[in-house]
């Protein structure tokens, strides 16, 4: 598949906390309408990259391009282009689904009544219109992660960033969230996607990045990735990945 | 421009649907409103039961009986004689005043007038209280009696109207009482003299509490931001189009809300309970307590923004109230002058409950407590400038 134009450019990124080097020199670029895996052993610097192209953490050097503005001179443009679902269910548990989403859109700069219906509109495409109004600590994990990534498609961006978003949840929750994601894509949506579940990052990613210490160590489609190491069509994406990043622990 | 006020209905929404934070908010002023109150009452309570016969019945006798009751911590229990003596002999009572028959004719003429005390062994410490009490009373009138007559008898002949005597010799004696050569003032601990406020104890113990109500939003504050920290939602608040000042400007409506919760509440019934004042100071108290609020809310924001575990914040916050309400007097008094006082001004408890002193205590007005006004506004401004700071630089800052 041939890679549309950038929306995403990444140059040189570093960043480093105490002594620790977390990313080292990471430069990608992401096409537009294009879902981007990004893979990796657990602290291999996946979040921290995320949290930089998302505007959270400042790199100590080099530089993100979004949409044609500087992640660190212009993040609030920035911030108007992206929706980010963090790895971990960052919701207001004693709130309904529509009050967190209400809030999330109200703070993404929607009108009450435009956060409503945002609200409607999301919690419909990831199922969830019957539990609307019910409180998320009430719901199972795999309906708080779809909150999760609802309320990440609040603020209306042209580039999501899902950070493990499949993570503790069953088969069925997942399948729709793939759906969703393909169903963003296909409206025009750039996608920025974490996964340990290497047929996940098969399925839905465009083209993969691997990093492993800080560092990216392989980028191309799945299937350039695995004919790396052999045949594609017999290599799995899960050999490929422990023939690059190794088999030893992480944790 | 709105987003800070939507935090802070965030905020609200999230206290008021925590139903187990919401009860324990509205029962805690109301118990410790309760402790006050018990505490502040027994003063007024005791009180000593005084047995007395009147035997007599004329003008003097019954002024004798007005007198004793009129005094706050004496309750007159008038008695049949052989009510009394049965009530002696059976224990009931260990002392009874009797006021005998010509009790009034011997005042009336200038003579020694007789007075009886029936009493148990020693008439026990109550019996001991009212015959001291009835001796003073007594001794009083006898001495105003005898004034009289003597004055009627030394001017006997003189020409002089005996009614223009009566009326001089009354007027003087009133003027003697107004102002007695020796004035007693009652001191209770805690109490200055010439302080002319009349519960002063309350005036203290009001403003004590209602700072330290406040005081316990630093804790919840703090720790409500450590929480979102943990739970993810500041980084991702982080990410949307809110900017930093604005996050902090709805943190600080929000903390300010928070404490000015339970000190309405505790405010309210202790103006509808004790009436310190009028609708005037109460909200004077009112506002002076929001812009404690905004001090203290300040300070928990610091403690916010560096924190990085509730516990963390928990341990910073408690040493934060523990540090205030040693140095600062809260519930206790601080000689002026002394190293203590010194080091009290250093803290901002002691600004807060001045003021709010001066309001219910000392009768002053919000207008006149700038130096302490300026102060919590002070406090307010530098810390939500330094919570911004630290802030920035933490790795959720931008």
């Amino acid at each position: 598949m041939s890679k549309s134009p950038d929306f995403l450019v990444a140059s040189e990124l570093r960043k480093s906390f105490g002594g620790l080097l977390a990313v080292d020199g990471v430069s990608f670029s992401i096409g537009k309408q294009e879902i981007f895996g990004l893979l990796g052993p657990n602290g291999a610097g996946k979040t921290t990259t995320i949290r930089m192209l998302s505007t959270v953490l400042a790199p100590d050097e080099g530089d993100v391009v979004i949409g044609g503005h500087s992640v660190t001179r212009e993040s609030d443009a920035v911030r108007k282009l992206v929706g980010v679902c963090p790895q971990e269910l960052a919701l207001y548990p004693e709130l309904s689904a529509t009050d967190n989403l209400v809030f999330f859109g109200r703070m993404a700069g929607l009108s009450g009544r435009e956060a409503k219906s945002e609200a409607a509109r999301h919690l419909e495409s990831v199922g969830l219109t019957e539990r609307a109004g019910d409180k998320v600590d009430k719901f199972s994990g795999g309906m708080k992660r779809r909150v999760n990534l609802a309320v990440a498609l609040m603020s209306r961006p042209q580039l999501l960033f899902l950070d493990e978003p499949t993570v503790g949840i069953d088969p069925q929750s997942r399948s729709h969230i793939f759906d969703t994601v393909e169903g963003l894509r296909d409206n025009g949506m750039t996608v920025l996607y974490t996964t340990h579940y290497m047929e996940e990052a098969d399925r839905l990613c465009n083209r993969l990045a691997i990093m492993d210490h800080g560092q990216l160590i392989s980028l191309g489609s799945p299937q350039e990735l695995k004919a790396e190491i052999g045949d594609p069509e017999e290599v799995t994406l899960e050999t490929v990945f422990l023939e690059l990043t190794g088999r030893s622990l992480r944790d | 421009m709105l987003r800070p006020v939507h935090i802070a209905l965030l905020e609200l929404k999230l206290f008021l649907s925590n139903r187990a934070e919401l009860a324990f908010s509205i029962a805690l002023p109301i118990l410790l409103f309760a402790l006050m109150y018990g505490a502040l009452s027994s003063d007024t309570e005791v009180f000593t039961p005084a047995s007395v016969v009147d035997l007599d019945g004329g003008v003097h006798a019954r002024e004798l009986v007005a007198r004793l009751d009129s005094l706050p911590e004496v309750e007159v229990e008038e008695r049949t004689e052989a009510d009394a003596d049965s009530a002696l002999d059976r224990s009931a009572i260990l002392f009874a005043v009797v006021i005998p028959d010509g009790f009034s004719d011997a005042l009336e003429a200038g003579e020694s007038a007789p007075l009886v005390f029936r009493q148990r062994g020693n008439g026990g410490d109550t019996g001991q209280i009212v015959a001291a009490i009835v001796r003073g009373i007594a001794r009083d009138m006898a001495t105003d009696a005898r004034v009289r007559v003597q004055t009627q008898r030394a001017l006997a002949g003189s020409g002089v109207p005996a009614e223009r005597i009566e009326a001089e010799v009354g007027a003087q004696l009133a003027s003697l009482r107004a102002s007695p050569p020796v004035a007693v003032e009652v001191l209770r601990p805690g109490e200055e003299p010439n302080d002319e406020s009349s519960d002063s104890l309350f005036s203290r113990l009001l403003p004590g509490l209602i700072v330290m109500f406040v005081m316990f939003s630093v804790t919840l504050a703090a720790q409500a931001m450590v929480e979102e920290r943990r739970t993810g939602t500041l980084e991702r608040l982080m990410t949307t189009r809110l900017g930093v000042n604005q996050l902090f400007t709805g943190k600080f409506l929000s903390g300010v809300m928070r404490a000015m919760f339970q000190t309405v509440l505790m405010l309210s019934l202790a103006f509808v309970v004790f009436q310190p004042g009028g609708a005037l100071e109460f909200v004077e108290l009112l506002a002076f307590a929001l812009l404690a609020a905004a001090a203290f809310t300040g300070v928990s924001l610091v403690i916010g923004a560096v924190a990085r575990t509730r516990n963390q914040a928990a341990w910073a916050a408690v040493f934060f109230t523990l540090l205030m309400v040693v140095f600062s007097g809260t519930f206790f008094e601080i000689t002026e002058g002394s190293l203590m006082h010194s080091i009290s001004r250093a803290t901002i408890n002691a600004y807060a409950i001045d003021a709010m002193q001066n309001i219910i205590g000392r009768g002053e007005h919000l207008g006149q407590q700038w130096l302490e006004m300026a102060v919590m506004a002070g406090v307010a401004v530098v810390g939500l400038t330094i919570a911004r700071l630290l802030f920035r630089i933490t790795p959720e800052g931008r």
